[in-house]
């Protein structure tokens, strides 16, 4: 019986340390999206965000230095969307598209130029870096029985993801800077006629919106231990995976968090299978029959699935941007 | 006050425009010497390896012309697949789930073809890879045109599915799998027999696949019917304004259901051709073609003369890297992408300086009169002597 | 008088055309002034000079006395500038209280709070305004969001309203709450200006009336000191006798008729209404009316690009109902719509000369290639003709200057030899030569015995061109006038709803006397 409680609880830690990062990816997206522009360059930013992070934190053996530096770099990246879309009104799928190729080169670049140079690839465990990223347990609360361990006894990363999907909900919802933004991803004629800054603001929230992707990508460089092997980058994919939650999540942060425990709950019954299956024979046995590249596709079945059934009834996707995609240039108004 | 405003250029020049892109190219390369520099490396010895591939002095150069073609046909059918639909404003970024699928199903033929002569087998991989792709590519523009459901997440998610498929396949041993190596223990794909292997003409030690042949023929037949069969004229009318496409009778919808059903299907071929070629399959075998092909289509202007252009410009790049990436370990073939995203940065600069001009405002004009009017006041006002020093200064300006 | 407008000297051009030409006006503090003249008569772009969107070329403003540069919405509504335009700015998924929010500059708080709502509600009540303020924005109709524009401006401390043509999508009850309000905000000391075509509006809500005509200042009259009769002479002014030939022909047989056609708009509401009219051959009908009044819903109707709910259209004795695009043109109905952006519609910008006369017959030649050597040639016999001026046929058409678009355009529709050819603005945005050179190309095609219709925007020119000019006002035929029997007057009354003689003659206007259409077939639709 004790077995069957830790493999529980195992699996709810699980769904929750491994896939906090897509809730960076996701968040940082809708924020995108919102203010009305498509970035498909979510994996490239996460990795730049990633291995300048963590680069950076390693030096100077601090964990804010690296989160600091991580929403810089994708920050940068954000930039440079903002700049080729928003102001030389280029493409959006084939900007984002050439960042996310860019991003994951990048990475290996500096990832190889590191690992090749004099000093060799910093070492994670044991620096301060590490022991700042580790788990806290929450006194009180990470002794509950079944949810607290799961809930409660994260890295501090975990819980600002969860802070930053809270806090994007209330500016959304609740400020008026987030109204004008989000007025901007609907019609940005309005807004321009109401004298809202179109410009500005999608610059600053395609900006802010990329280094929370970069967080995300920091997230996952600290969970993969930091070690750089040159062959699979630490994002693997978790990217696009974001850019399908975004849908899923209907564009709201506060689904996004939900999304993200589901999607997250696909992800570890992929690698948790075989341990689920030895707990509950009788209930679960069938779980070693599926294969797990069926739970790695899911989210972007369901997700195409979701894209179909809402374009159909056309009332499911009523958090969509509706000038999602295009540019706006005042004078061909 | 704006000083400023952008106008968009209503006739650019081709020469100029020509001129911006090559400049681009130059600042790319220059940004990469900068990251390479960095790195200690001697930029020019890195770039003149890149760009000869190893080819010189090297008693093998006809391999490095092989592997180069092995890197170039995909990337080629590719790029000229996605201009047909982007031509006609169809976001089809599914070109790595299409040519999975392509590569899956004539790999279905070519386990299975053991015995069967070498030209029918690779004519039904063709078949059965355009075909498969092509249902895939018709399926999506089908619900683009009845529910206008968004192509672009659509091709996205289709990428990613396919890629699980076809890991699926690689990484189960089963009894159904003919796609696996029987003699090994651990899941492996299995070699086609040599009846489904890519034939070609032997030039001395030199081998030209008909894979080669065929891409560029197809190219040609594709720029042929881009622009001067009826079909070609409809998809860029389409793509031009749908409105006016309505107006002239023509149907939108079925239009656009033929052309994914050809860009789908030829991107499928590219994975026919290639599975043939390297005389197997694996979850690596698109080589990204489906996400650089949408580069170079772009690069190229959606144009196909310029997509084949570069289409070898950026196999060179690849190949190269890998080429270059033997003498410098530091230095692997993800240099080739960084490169191709900040040429694809510096081409997007070149475009828009081609394409807009900034103009002064009408205000600023004033402004900028009235005080030019202002200094010239002042300077009458300025005694005769300062004059005659000022016109002195200037003749001897004008002598030099 | 204290002025809360003035606008002195005031120019403004796109192009070559000037849209407003030297343009004084003045808005006294709280009057309602109405703003009235002819469509392209550059009412709008004076408006939007004052609300941001353009600034002038040359000329100066002054607001509240002091004079003033305007360079966006932003400095506009500083000014205490409020403009609803024609085409609502609204956020269809927001709620009406979120589209009023955005827009607020003087609430500090970054937090959407009640205390903005409690004032917006008292804004509300003090006009008499009935809104639902948590109602999503794409729930409403179009009185409640033109309510909601006008609530906004309110709410943002404007003291000078303007209001673009208001009117055109209200019911008569809905004017009438309108015009309440509008005399609400007088009482409260704003100051307001409003664009609308319809004199009997004009009469009942203004002080004063300003008038424009071809972008230039005509005169300001007191309201109370006119009638609508001296004020359709102030906006269409006298007949100006233009040199335009118009050749008389001996007319045929009705070439296409139109009986009981009802067409609705893409917004489902009635665009045309119950329209009766015939063409003869080697006859031209000119349609005058106000812009919009549904004279494109009325050409797609006829070119098979839009569904008709009901009526029948006959071309030489058979139905053309129903049919596509393609079998009306192959039926010899040809139409040319230039569109106010001039490249929207029937042609393809990017694409080349040839390849844009060959669009409606580059599938009757045989096999799979398109026939360009006969395109060319074609396009050639184009270009010679209506002497277009072009480097070659393979300039793509976005290239060239707008009058030879508009050739290009008319060119291929007359190549395709129809026998009714209908063009709505043939001579829109083009300089007087090029006008000139449509005009004859329109007139050859009438002695050769086509019947065309002519929608224009120019009553001078139609009366001179055409031989008899249909008005319509809201999609209702308001009758039918022969050019040599009629004026400008009583065509602006008729354009303005003010007039309507569909029976004056003892036989309802537009319905032949040698009809194909039997009273049976008429009623029974």
């Amino acid at each position: 019986m004790n077995n069957v409680v830790e493999v529980f609880e195992l699996f709810l830690f699980n769904i929750i340390v491994y896939n906090i990062p897509l809730l960076y990816g996701t968040t940082g997206e809708i924020m995108i999206e919102k203010s009305g522009s498509l970035n498909l360059g979510v994996e490239g930013t996460m990795a730049i965000g990633a291995v300048a992070g963590f680069l950076f934190g390693a030096r100077f053996d601090s964990l804010l230095v690296a989160c600091i530096v991580s929403f810089i770099a994708a920050g940068i990246v954000g930039l440079v969307f903002s700049f080729l879309t928003v102001t030389l009104q280029a493409n959006q799928n084939v900007t984002g598209l050439t960042i996310t190729t860019f991003g994951v080169a990048f990475y290996y670049f500096i990832g190889n130029a590191v690992s090749n140079g004099e000093k060799g690839w910093p070492k994670f465990s044991g620096t301060q870096l590490d022991a700042q990223s580790q788990a806290l347990n929450i006194p009180g609360l990470s002794s509950i029985p079944f949810v607290g361990k799961a809930l409660f006894s994260h890295g501090i990363l975990v819980y600002v993801g969860v802070l930053i999907a809270i806090l994007m909900w209330l500016y959304f919802n609740k400020t008026v800077p987030g109204l004008k933004m989000r007025s901007i991803g609907e019609n940005p004629a309005a807004a321009d006629s109401l004298g809202i800054n179109v410009t500005a603001y999608k610059y600053i929230h395609i900006i802010v919106g990329s280094g929370i992707m970069g967080l995300g990508g920091l997230y996952m460089a600290l969970n993969m231990g930091g070690t750089f092997e040159g062959s699979n980058c630490w994002i693997n994919g978790y990217g696009w995976i974001a850019i399908a939650l975004v849908i899923f999540a209907n564009w709201s942060p506060a689904k996004a968090l939900l999304g993200t425990l589901l999607f997250g709950f696909f992800n570890t019954l992929r690698v948790q299978n075989a341990a689920l299956a030895y707990a509950f024979p009788n209930v679960l046995g069938w779980l070693t029959k599926i294969p797990s590249h069926f739970f790695s596709a899911l989210p972007f079945i369901i997700t195409l699935i979701v894209l179909i059934l809402s374009s159909m009834t056309s009332k499911g996707r009523s958090g969509e941007p509706q000038a999602i995609g295009r540019s706006y240039y005042r004078e061909d108004r | 006050m704006r000083k400023y405003h952008l106008v968009r250029r209503s006739n650019p020049r081709m020469t100029t425009t020509i001129l911006l892109y090559i400049n681009g190219l130059l600042l790319s390369l220059l940004v990469g010497a900068i990251l390479l520099y960095a790195l200690d490396i001697d930029p020019f010895e890195y770039y003149g390896k890149m760009f000869t591939m190893g080819l010189i002095g090297n008693k093998y150069g006809f391999k490095t012309i092989e592997g180069l073609l092995k890197v170039f046909v995909p990337l080629l059918i590719t790029s000229v697949a996605l201009s047909i639909s982007f031509k006609m404003r169809f976001w089809n970024i599914g070109g790595e789930g299409e040519f999975l699928v392509g590569a899956i199903c004539a790999s279905i033929i070519a386990f299975n073809s053991t015995g069967m002569p070498n030209v029918v087998t690779i004519v039904l991989m063709c078949l059965a890879a355009m075909l498969s792709s092509g249902i895939i590519g018709v399926a999506i523009a089908a619900l683009k045109v009845k529910f206008n459901t968004n192509e672009t997440l659509m091709t996205l998610m289709l990428n990613y599915i396919m890629l699980y498929v076809i890991r699926y396949i690689g990484e189960t041993k089963a009894d159904w799998n003919f796609f696996l190596r029987a003699d090994s223990e651990r899941p492996k794909f299995g070699t086609f027999p040599d009846s489904a292997i890519m034939g070609g003409i032997q030039i001395g030690k030199f081998k030209l696949l008909w894979a080669v042949i065929i891409a560029i023929v197809l190219t040609a037949i594709v720029y042929v019917y881009l622009k001067y069969t009826k079909r070609g004229y409809e998809i860029n009318v389409v793509g031009d304004s749908s409105a006016t496409a309505k107006y002239a009778g023509m149907n939108v919808g079925r239009i656009v259901l033929r052309t994914m059903f050809l860009s789908s299907a030829l991107i499928g071929l590219a994975a026919a051709l290639t599975v043939s070629s390297a005389g197997t399959i694996s979850d690596t075998i698109t080589n990204d073609v489906g996400w650089t092909g949408i580069i170079v289509a772009w690069l190229g202007k959606l144009s196909i003369p310029a997509v084949f252009i570069i289409s070898i410009l950026i196999s060179i790049l690849q190949y190269g890297c890998q080429a270059a990436a033997t003498s410098y370990p530091a230095i692997d073939s993800n240099f080739a992408d960084l490169m191709q995203g900040i040429i694809l940065v510096f081409a997007l600069i070149a475009d828009f300086e081609a394409n807009f001009k900034l103009v002064e405002t009408a205000e600023a004009i004033q402004r900028r009169k009235e005080r030019k009017q202002k200094r010239i006041e002042r300077k009458q006002t300025v005694t005769g002597k300062a004059e005659k020093t000022a016109e002195a200064t200037k003749e001897g300006t004008t002598n030099e | 008088m204290e002025y809360a407008i003035e606008l002195k000297g005031i120019s403004k051009s796109f192009g070559p055309v000037a849209a407003n030409k030297n343009i004084n006006l003045s808005l006294v503090k709280g009057e309602i002034l109405a703003l009235l003249g002819e469509n392209g008569s550059g009412k709008t772009t004076l408006m939007n000079m004052l609300s941001g969107i353009y600034m002038p070329d040359s000329g100066s403003i002054f607001i509240n006395g002091k004079k003033v540069s305007i360079n966006s919405p932003e400095d506009s509504g500083k000014l205490g500038i409020g403009m609803v335009h024609q085409h609502f700015k609204l956020v269809e998924r927001f709620t009406a209280l979120e589209n009023i929010r955005i827009g607020m500059r003087n609430v500090k708080s970054v937090l959407i709070r009640n205390n903005v709502r409690k004032n917006i509600e008292e804004t509300a009540a003090k006009f008499g305004f009935n809104i639902d303020l948590d109602k999503q924005v794409s729930n409403m109709s179009v009185s409640e969001k033109q309510t909601l524009e006008i609530l906004k401006v309110l709410c943002y401390g404007a003291k000078i309203i303007i209001l673009d043509e208001p009117t055109a999508v209200l019911t008569v009850q809905e004017i009438e709450r309108l015009f309440a309000v509008l005399r609400k905000m007088k009482e409260e000391g704003h100051s307001i200006i409003i664009i609308t075509h319809k004199l009997n509006e004009v009469m009942s809500i203004s002080d004063r009336v300003a008038i424009l005509r071809h972008g230039e200042y005509i005169d300001t009259v007191v309201t109370k000191e006119t009638n609508e009769k001296a004020l359709t002479e102030l906006m269409v002014g006298h007949k100006i006798e233009l040199n335009i030939e118009r050749p008389i022909m001996e007319k045929t047989h009705p070439l296409l008729e139109i009986r009981n056609l009802t067409v609705k708009n893409d917004e489902g509401m009635i665009a045309v209404d119950h329209m009766n009219f015939y063409i003869r051959g080697g006859e031209m009908l000119g349609v005058a009316g106000i812009a919009g009044s549904g004279q494109k819903e009325l050409c797609e109707a006829i070119a098979g690009l839009r569904k008709i709910e009901d009526g029948l259209m006959i071309h030489e004795g058979k139905s053309i109902v129903g049919l596509s695009p393609k079998d009306v043109l192959a039926h010899g109905v040809a139409m040319s719509f230039i569109p106010e952006d001039r490249l929207g519609m029937g042609l393809s910008p990017s694409l080349s000369i040839t390849d844009n006369i060959i669009l409606k017959n580059y599938n009757d030649s045989k096999g799979i290639f398109v026939n360009r050597k006969n395109g060319r040639a074609e396009a050639q016999k184009v270009i010679e003709r209506f002497e277009i001026v072009t480097p070659s046929t393979e300039t793509p058409v976005r290239r060239l200057s707008g009058g030879n678009v508009q050739k290009v355009l008319l060119g291929r529709e007359i190549k395709s030899g129809p026998n009714v050819l209908i063009t709505a603005y043939p001579v829109r945005g083009l300089d007087i030569n090029s006008s000139y050179r449509i005009y004859d190309i329109l007139n050859e095609q009438k002695k050769k015995g086509v019947g065309i219709l002519f929608v224009g925007e120019d009553l001078d020119v139609m009366l001179a061109l055409c031989d008899k000019i249909l008005v319509m006002c809201h999609g209702a035929l308001q009758g039918v006038v022969n050019s040599d029997n009629t004026t400008k007057e009583e065509i602006g009354l008729m354009m303005t709803g003010s007039l309507n003689i569909v029976d004056r003659y003892g036989k309802t206007a537009g319905i032949a006397k040698d009809s194909v259409i039997t009273d049976e077939e008429g009623k029974a639709e």
